[in-house]
């Protein structure tokens, strides 16, 4: 038996969170949820998930300012990161100019809210496992569209 | 009187004659009525050169025939003394410009003319000068007019009549504005009156029938501030700067449009993943026919909606553009007023609410809804910056105070304090550190009321202390923003 995923979410909007957990749950991922940057932190030191979804605008400590500690950070660098924030893309996530110096590598996703439940975990599943999405899921996208 | 003195006094006159004759500071000659030059002085010799056995038009003017309508001949007749204008040229061959005046040498009183004596004096200078002002006032890029005090224009440059029209005769009021009488207020009246400078910005109609917008300075033309014969009148065209500044203003406003619509974007998307998240949980109770699962859904979306209803008052209320109502409100009651609808909220938060009220504190003009709105977003933004603290024993404190002619009302905290990002963006639309909890449109709806009343906003804050947020009001804005006839006292 082979152990499912670990996600980890941070997001300050207990709404966000039971989405993405219920959406990420469904799919065969298990969740780990942190309502801040700070608690953050402690979780992916204890925890080491295999993905972050990061939240950008938080209270204290924002999303961006824990991304470069992760980046700083020799054990915790190569964990995925995906942003999950209601900045839209082109005009307001400009991370270039949001991060100090350019060694600081890009995310490997940028998701701008509300999600797009099937095209999510496609993104999930290349970036950190095989899992196919479910029939229903498949069903709601389509629906979406 | 004995011979020899009769001999001294004729040497002195002819001493003092000839002195004369050779020392004023005027080119003389003595002219027949032949148009001989007689006599000259050195001044005139050395002005026009060789003069001996030559005709005056000769040596004046280097013609071979009299002037045309020449003044000698007519003091030759009449006997007359004369003064006028003249050109000539120089010994040099260069245009002379001098003033001569013409008088009559008789041997008796009634006698025969039978020279005159001409008296020269160069204004070359002055001419010049004359010419330097007069090319000043023509083109120079105002507009200038000179007024009499019947208020007709006596004179108006090249830049005005090129705009304002044929304007000889005319009224200044007739011509700057097609009016048939005078402006009220009108700055030149003000100046025949006092003699002084008088401002003002105006706005007219050109020839063409466009609006000339102009800044008008009205100067005596005179000396003596109790006499002021004319004025004048000069003018800068601003038509195209108050373009400009149109074009600016409508710039900044479609830019605040288009932030606005930005920040609300942003806002919805934020409710749209909340909704479609509660969406997609109660589908998936209904799927798995799990009664929890379905509650959880069904909160959410209750929640997000709550917070659409929310999100569109705040909007409504920032969006309204109105004066303020003012009345006569006393600022200490409003202080009260906020910590008793405050207090339950900040006791369960454990957060302790305190009002610094004084009574030198006088009544104010102020829209007390405005206000109110205000002093509740600063209290409520407090008591959450205390709840995110980790702090205990937080407090906030609400005060008011009224000294060297300003109004201050004071929300300080002890909580959870910014940090330059955050300062940065506070009264920037939209921005929230609430996550969900808030629409960001407190802070800017707050600012946008103090400017009303004429005041102005400023915060200080740091991790350690917590925020204070001062919002002072100048007593004398308040005041000029009402006529005696709305306060109520």
């Amino acid at each position: 038996m082979t152990m499912s995923k670990k996600v980890l979410i941070i997001d300050d909007e207990i709404d966000v969170v039971a989405y993405l957990r219920a959406v990420l749950e469904d799919h065969g991922f298990e969740c780990l949820v942190a309502r801040s940057a700070e608690s953050g932190l402690e979780v992916i030191i204890e925890q080491r998930p295999d993905l972050i979804c990061l939240d950008i605008m938080m209270p204290g400590e924002s999303g961006i300012s824990l991304y470069l500690k992760l980046c700083g950070n020799k054990s915790l660098c190569d964990i995925p990161v995906f942003f999950i924030s209601g900045m839209v893309k082109e005009e307001e996530f400009d991370f270039r100019n949001l991060v100090p110096n350019r060694d600081i590598p890009r995310p490997r996703r940028y998701i701008e809210k509300p999600i797009d439940v099937l095209s999510f975990i496609r993104m999930v599943d290349k970036e950190i496992g095989s899992v196919r999405p479910s029939n229903e899921a498949i069903t709601k996208a389509k629906h979406h569209e | 009187m004995s011979n020899a003195e009769d001999k001294k006094k004729g040497k002195l006159g002819e001493w003092l004659y000839k002195g004369l004759f050779e020392q004023v500071p005027f080119n003389i000659a003595v002219i027949d009525r032949e148009f001989n030059i007689v006599e000259a002085n050195k001044n005139f010799d050395s002005y026009f050169g060789k003069w001996k056995n030559k005709k005056c038009y000769e040596v004046y003017k280097k013609l071979d025939s009299p002037c045309v309508g020449c003044n000698a001949i007519l003091t030759f007749q009449d006997g007359r003394v004369r003064v006028r204008d003249d050109t000539g040229i120089d010994q040099h061959g260069n245009e002379s410009h001098y003033v001569v005046h013409i008088a009559p040498l008789r041997k008796s009183v009634r006698g025969k003319v039978d020279y005159i004596v001409e008296m020269s004096r160069d204004i070359v200078e002055t001419k010049n000068l004359q010419m330097q002002y007069q090319l000043l006032f023509e083109r120079v890029p105002c507009y200038v007019t000179i007024i009499d005090r019947n208020y007709k224009i006596v004179r108006a440059n090249e830049n005005f009549r090129e705009k304002f029209g044929d304007v000889h005769g005319k009224q200044c009021y007739e011509v700057y504005k097609k009016r048939k009488n005078r402006c009220p207020n009108c700055p030149a009246a003000k100046t025949f009156k006092d003699g002084q400078v008088h401002h003002s910005n105006q706005v007219g109609v050109k020839k063409s029938g466009e609006k000339a917008h102009y800044m008008l300075t009205t100067s005596p033309l005179s000396r003596d501030i109790d006499n002021v014969p004319h004025v004048i009148e000069i003018s800068v065209d601003i038509t195209e700067t108050k373009r400009l500044e149109r074009e600016v203003i409508e710039a900044e406003r479609l830019a605040a449009v288009g932030q606005t619509v930005a920040g609300l974007a942003h806002s919805i998307k934020n409710l749209l993943m909340g909704l479609e998240g509660g969406m997609y949980i109660v589908g998936r109770g209904l799927k798995a026919n799990k009664k929890e699962m379905i509650t959880e859904g069904w909160e959410m979306l209750e929640r997000n909606l709550t917070k659409t209803t929310s999100l569109v008052r705040d909007f409504l209320s920032f969006a309204k553009g109105r004066l303020p109502e003012l009345d006569m409100v006393d600022p200490n009651e409003l202080v009260h007023e906020i910590i008793d609808l405050y207090g339950t909220i900040a006791e369960t938060s454990g957060v302790r609410l305190i009002a610094k009220t004084k009574k030198t504190v006088k009544r104010a003009p102020l829209d007390r809804k405005g206000i109110h709105t205000c002093l509740t977003n600063l209290v409520s933004n407090a008591i959450d910056a205390c709840q995110m603290s980790k702090r205990k024993g937080c407090e906030v404190v609400v005060g008011v105070d009224d000294k060297q002619g300003v109004l201050t009302f004071t929300v300080s905290d002890n909580g959870m304090g910014m940090d330059y990002d955050i300062k940065k963006k506070l009264f920037t639309t939209f921005f929230t550190t609430k996550g969900g909890q808030g629409t960001g449109l407190g802070l800017l709806t707050t600012r946008k009321i103090v400017k009303e009343h004429g005041g102005k906003i400023t915060v200080d804050s740091s991790q350690i202390k917590g925020s204070c947020f001062k919002m002072s009001f100048p007593r004398k804005n308040l005041k000029s923003l009402f006529t005696h006839d709305s306060l109520v006292e």
